[in-house]
C-alpha cells in the first residue's frame, strides 16, 4: 500500500510537471519567457518602399537581442499585397506570420477575424507606452474599442514644393491655386496632380476638401454635399485645367513624382516621406536634390494614411511576431528607424534631439501634419467606399458630371456602401 | 465499363478537376451572399445575386465597354493582320527574320505592355507625345471619349501578330489551282481576293476571329496598369469590374453571379460562331 502510494505520487508529480511545461510552451517553435528564449521564423510581406528597406537594415540589431527569431521579409508592389494577405489569412496553412495593414483594411480585417487583438500583448510588454503613438494613428489601428494594429509608419500627405521657386508657403486654398498658376510656364507645370480614377482621386482631393474647411464625416455619415466640398472640387478642377501637366487625367502617384523630380512640375501634394527621397543627391532628382521642402496643406489639415503591424489570427509564430513588432515599434526601435530615414509615428521622436538634429524643420512640419490629419475612411468597406467616391470625383474632373451631381452621387454611394454588412 | 468509355476516363478526370469543380463551386457561390470578410455569415440567397447583377447599371456599362473594345480591336486586328499576311506571303527574302520580328509583341506579358504604353503615352515625359509635338500635334490619349480607343490600339499592337500567324498559315495552305485559273481568265487582283482568297480562307478566319474575340473579352491588364477604368467608368471592362467586386471589395458571391451571366453571353456567341464555321465547312 505504501509502495503503491509512492508510485501514485511519482505519477502525479510527473503529470503536473508535464502540464506546467506544456502550458509554458505555446508551440514547439516558440516560447515567451524572455528575449533569449523567444524563437521562431516570422514571415512578413511588405511593400517595396524605403521604409521597408530601413526595417531590413535594422534586422541585425534586432537579432542581437533576439537571436532565435528569424524575420523573413518578402516584398511586393502595393497592388499585390492585399490579395496575398487575404489568401494567407484564409488558408489552412498561412504564408505570413506577421502582416502590415494599410489603413483602409484595418476595419474589414478586424471584423473578419483575420487579425488578433493586441491589447493583452501591449499591456504585458514593459515600457511599450502605446499612448506615445500620435492619437490619429492610434485611432486607425483600433476597431470596436480594441487594438488590431500598432503604427508602423505614417504616410500623411503634405504639400511638397520647390523652395527655389516658391518663396511663401500657400496659407489658403486660393493661395495654392494662385501659386500653382503663377508657377506654370511652357516647360513646367505649376502642380503635378493625381486625378486617376479611384483611390488617388479621392486621396488627393480630400486634402483640398480639408483646405477648404470641409470634413468627410458629419455625425458618423459621409457628408460631401457641403459648400466646402463644392468649393474644393471647383478649385481642384480649375487647377487641373490651368496648372497641372496637360492631359494627365490618368496620373497617379508615380507619374507626379517623376514630373516633379524631372523639373516638369513645381509642386505636388504627396506623402511626407517622399521629401528625403526627392532630396537624396543620389536619387532621381539629380541637381534638384536639396531644393524640395514640405509644408502642411493650406489650412493645416491633411489626409492621413498609415501602415500598421498586425498579427494574423492563423499566424504560426505569433509570439515571435510580437517580439519583433514590440522591438521595432518601441520608443527605442522607433528612434532607430526614424534616424535611418523612416516616417515617424511616435510623439517622443519629435522631442528627441538626436533624431531630429538632421533636419529639425522637416520634423517640425511632420509633427504639425500628424497632429491635424484624418483618414479617408472610418469603419468598414473602406476600399469600396474610397473607390466609389474617387470614381465620381474623376467623372467631375473629366467634365462628365457636374460638381453638384458628382458630389451628390459620391455621398449617396459612400453611405450606402458603409451601411452594408 | 466499355473500352471506349475507359479510354475517355483520363479526359473526364482532368475535365472535372480543372473545369467542372471550379464551375460548380462558382455556381454555388453565385447562389450565396459569400463575402470574404464575412465568411461565417454566408447564406443561400438563391437568385438574389443574379437579380442584383442584372439591375446593376455599372455591370451593363462594363459589358458595353467590353463589347466596344472586342469589336473594334478584333476588326482592326483582322484587317491589319490579313493585309500583313498577304504581304508576307509574297515576301521572297529574309522571310523567317521578318516573321520572328513581327511576332515579338505577342510574347510580352500584357501587364508589361500596359506599363510600357502608360509611360510611352505620358503627355509630359512620353516619347510618342514628344514626337507628335515636333509636328505641332497633340492628342490626349487617356482623356474623356478617347481612352477606350487608346486601349484598343495597344491591344492591336500586341495581338495583330496572332492574326498574322493564323492567317498566314491559312493562306499558305490554300490550293494554288483556283488562283492560277483566275490568272489565266484575266481576273483582277481585287476580284481574286474577294471571290477566291476570302471565301477559301473563311474557315481559318472564323477560327482566328473566334479565338481572338474570346481572348480580347478578357482584357484586364491594360485597364489595371493605365486607366483603372477611368475617365469616370469609360474603360471599366467586365473583367475589371468583376475583379473589383470579387477581389477588391470581397464580394465573391456577387462576382460569381456576374461571371455566370457573362458565361451565358459568351456561350451564345460561341455557339453562333461555331454554327457559322460548320456552315462554311459544309458549303465552302
Amino acid at each position: 500500500m505504501r509502495k503503491l502510494s509512492k508510485v501514485a505520487q511519482l505519477v502525479a508529480i510527473s503529470t503536473a510537471i508535464a502540464v506546467v511545461l506544456s502550458g509554458c510552451s505555446s508551440s514547439s517553435e516558440e516560447t515567451t519567457t524572455d528575449t533569449g528564449s523567444v524563437s521562431g521564423t516570422v514571415r512578413v510581406l511588405m511593400e517595396g518602399v524605403p521604409d521597408t528597406d530601413i526595417v531590413s537594415r535594422l534586422l541585425a540589431e534586432f537579432n542581437a537581442e533576439y537571436p532565435d527569431v528569424k524575420v523573413e521579409i518578402e516584398t511586393a508592389s502595393y497592388d499585390q499585397m492585399r490579395d496575398k494577405y487575404v489568401a494567407s489569412f484564409t488558408a489552412a496553412k498561412p504564408t505570413y506570420d506577421l502582416a502590415i495593414l494599410d489603413n483602409p483594411w484595418v476595419g474589414d480585417f478586424a471584423k473578419a477575424g483575420f487579425v488578433k487583438p493586441l491589447d493583452a500583448l501591449i499591456a504585458a510588454t514593459d515600457g511599450y507606452d502605446y499612448e506615445d503613438f500620435t492619437a490619429p494613428l492610434r485611432a486607425i489601428g483600433e476597431s470596436d474599442g480594441q487594438v488590431y494594429g500598432v503604427p508602423f509608419y505614417n504616410y500623411a500627405l503634405g504639400l511638397i514644393y520647390r523652395s527655389d521657386l516658391v518663396t511663401t508657403e500657400p496659407a489658403t486654398l486660393d493661395d495654392l491655386a494662385a501659386t500653382a498658376k503663377s508657377l506654370t510656364t511652357a516647360n513646367r507645370a505649376g502642380i503635378a496632380m493625381q486625378p486617376q480614377k479611384g483611390y488617388k482621386a479621392f486621396e488627393e482631393w480630400g486634402n483640398y476638401l480639408f483646405a477648404a474647411g470641409g470634413t468627410l464625416y458629419t455625425d458618423g455619415k459621409v457628408k460631401l454635399t457641403t459648400p466646402e466640398a463644392k468649393t474644393a472640387l471647383k478649385t481642384y478642377i480649375s487647377m487641373y485645367k490651368s496648372s497641372a501637366p496637360k492631359d494627365s487625367l490618368n496620373w497617379g502617384f508615380d507619374d507626379a513624382l517623376r514630373s516633379v523630380s524631372s523639373d516638369k512640375s513645381a509642386m505636388m501634394v504627396s506623402y511626407n516621406w517622399m521629401l528625403p527621397t526627392l532630396n537624396n543627391p543620389e536619387g532621381d532628382s539629380g541637381a534638384l536634390a536639396g531644393k524640395f521642402k514640405l509644408a502642411t496643406m493650406p489650412g493645416g489639415k491633411q489626409v492621413l494614411g498609415s501602415w500598421h503591424w498586425a498579427i494574423p489570427t492563423n499566424s504560426s509564430a505569433s509570439d515571435a511576431a510580437w517580439a519583433f513588432v514590440s522591438w521595432i515599434s518601441s520608443k527605442a526601435g522607433e528612434a532607430k528607424r526614424v534616424t535611418a530615414g523612416g516616417a515617424p509615428t511616435r510623439t517622443s521622436v519629435f522631442n528627441d534631439a538626436a533624431v531630429t538634429a538632421k533636419d529639425p524643420a522637416y520634423f517640425e512640419t511632420i509633427s504639425k501634419i500628424l497632429s491635424n490629419a484624418e483618414p479617408l475612411c472610418q469603419g468598414s468597406n473602406c476600399d469600396e467606399m474610397i473607390n466609389a467616391v474617387g470614381t465620381e470625383l474623376n467623372a467631375a474632373f473629366a467634365g462628365k458630371k457636374s460638381v453638384d451631381d458628382a458630389l451628390a452621387a459620391a455621398e449617396k454611394q459612400a453611405n450606402k456602401i458603409q451601411a452594408e454588412k | 465499363m466499355s473500352f471506349r468509355l475507359r479510354l475517355m476516363l483520363p479526359l473526364w478526370v482532368v475535365f472535372i478537376a480543372s473545369v467542372g469543380y471550379p464551375l460548380l463551386y462558382a455556381l454555388y457561390l453565385s447562389l450565396t451572399n459569400y463575402k470574404i470578410t464575412a465568411r461565417y455569415d454566408t447564406k443561400i440567397v438563391w437568385l438574389k445575386q443574379y437579380k442584383a447583377t442584372l439591375q446593376d447599371p455599372n455591370f451593363w456599362s462594363s459589358l458595353q465597354v467590353t463589347a466596344t473594345f472586342v469589336i473594334l480591336a478584333v476588326f482592326i486586328e483582322f484587317w491589319l493582320g490579313l493585309f500583313i499576311s498577304l504581304a508576307l506571303q509574297k515576301q521572297k527574302r529574309i522571310r523567317n527574320l521578318t516573321r520572328s520580328f513581327l511576332l515579338t509583341p505577342m510574347f510580352v506579358t500584357p501587364i508589361a505592355i500596359g506599363l510600357m504604353f502608360r509611360f510611352l503615352l505620358n503627355q509630359q515625359l512620353g516619347v510618342i507625345p514628344t514626337f507628335l509635338d515636333k509636328f505641332g500635334l497633340s492628342y490626349d490619349f487617356f482623356g474623356p471619349g478617347k481612352a477606350i480607343f487608346s486601349i484598343v490600339l495597344i491591344d492591336v499592337w500586341q495581338w495583330t501578330p496572332f492574326m498574322v500567324l493564323l492567317l498566314l498559315a491559312g493562306l499558305e495552305g490554300l490550293s494554288k489551282s483556283p488562283f492560277e485559273a483566275a490568272k489565266v481568265d484575266g481576273a483582277s487582283a481585287f476580284f481574286t481576293f474577294r471571290k477566291i482568297t476570302l471565301p477559301m480562307l473563311m474557315p481559318v478566319i472564323s477560327v482566328a476571329v473566334l479565338i481572338r474575340s474570346l481572348d480580347a473579352m478578357k482584357v484586364f491588364e491594360y485597364v489595371f496598369a493605365i486607366t483603372r477604368g477611368g475617365p469616370a467608368i469609360e474603360t471599366v471592362t467586365i473583367q475589371y469590374y468583376t475583379y473589383q467586386t470579387g477581389i477588391q471589395f470581397y464580394k465573391l458571391g456577387l462576382a460569381s453571379a456576374m461571371s455566370y451571366v457573362l458565361l451565358i453571353f459568351v456561350m451564345i456567341i460561341v455557339v453562333f460562331l461555331f454554327k457559322r464555321i460548320e456552315a462554311n465547312r459544309r458549303n465552302p
